[in-house]
């Protein structure tokens, strides 16, 4: 059983490399996590993306950022529910943990940049984030959430979710790719 | 008294053979429509591409956790409203189509009728 509440070196190298805008870079080794410590670190990391797209919400003017912000609340959402609705059925409680903490972290400096950009300006940057975001969690989830998954069940949902978070990726990449053609 | 010319021998031959000759039959007008299945899973249409004849029924059955739905390539033919998770929507098949999922373009598939 891997229940160590501790988290390695490894693991805060692997955070700051993986959630530094744009940087996908993995460091070597994986940290020790918990199956409530995974958890918690999925839930954060979906609902980030749902912060996020509240402040598109509030400060987009442009459609097609708008629809692809409210797909975004609502599949993180969907995710977060799924995850939750599990943890219960398990009797496991999320736990907060180096990962989440580091999440909410960088995701606050992420918000301060979006709340000071404007118009098209706030649209560039919110995409490119999105995509940026997508990518790091997309290696999250894959190198380090799976493999430190203990219950198949709880692994097995992160599997499902890997997917859902290639489409919004692919999907930013598509607007990133049309902003940059106007 | 005479009989009516439908109710004899004669009558019901010619009206057989009447039946024959206009392509009326009694099973119906011809080959029953199918229904084809389309599962959204893994945030695609699976399949993504289906032939079908005109009059089948193609019903979507959405298995992803996140709601999806279809839309004509267009977007001025035809639109299911949203699928939420283990939700379907059946559409029969006239003519040929691509489609999409609105909420996620990458997603895409094809109708085609023949």
């Amino acid at each position: 059983m891997k229940h160590s509440e501790r988290i390695t070196i490894n693991a805060l190298a692997l955070l700051l490399g993986m959630f530094v805008f744009g940087s996908t870079v993995l460091a070597q080794g994986n940290p020790t996590l918990s199956d409530a410590e995974v958890a918690s670190a999925a839930v954060t990391a979906n609902q980030i993306d749902i912060d996020f797209a509240a402040i598109a919400e509030e400060k987009s003017k442009n459609a097609q950022v708008l629809k692809f912000a409210q797909t975004m609340a609502n599949d993180h959402q969907a995710v977060i529910e799924q995850a939750v609705a599990l943890v219960e059925k398990l009797g496991v409680t999320p736990k907060d943990n180096a990962v989440s903490q580091q999440l909410k972290a960088d995701a606050e400096k992420t918000k301060q940049q979006l709340r000071s950009k404007s118009g098209k300006d706030f649209d560039k940057t919110y995409i490119d984030n999105e995509v940026a975001y997508h990518e790091s969690v997309i290696a999250a989830v894959k190198n380090l959430l799976i493999p430190e998954s203990e219950n198949a069940e709880l692994r097995d949902l992160l599997k499902a979710v890997v997917p859902a978070l290639e489409a919004h990726l692919e999907h930013a990449k598509m607007i990133q790719h049309e902003m940059s053609g106007k | 008294m005479r009989r009516p010319i439908l109710m004899t021998k004669r009558g019901g031959v010619l009206c057989c053979a009447l039946m024959f000759l206009t392509g009326f039959s009694f099973s119906g007008a011809g080959p029953v429509a199918k229904t084809h299945r389309v599962e959204i899973r893994q945030m695609k249409f699976n399949p993504s591409h289906l032939s079908v004849k005109p009059g089948d029924t193609v019903v979507f059955i959405n298995l992803d956790m996140v709601t999806h739905d279809v839309t004509e390539a267009t977007g001025q033919s035809w639109k299911s409203p949203p699928l939420p998770a283990k939700s379907s929507w059946k559409k029969v098949a006239r003519t040929s189509a691509t489609y999409y999922c609105s909420f996620h373009p990458v997603m895409k598939g094809a109708i085609t009728v023949k």
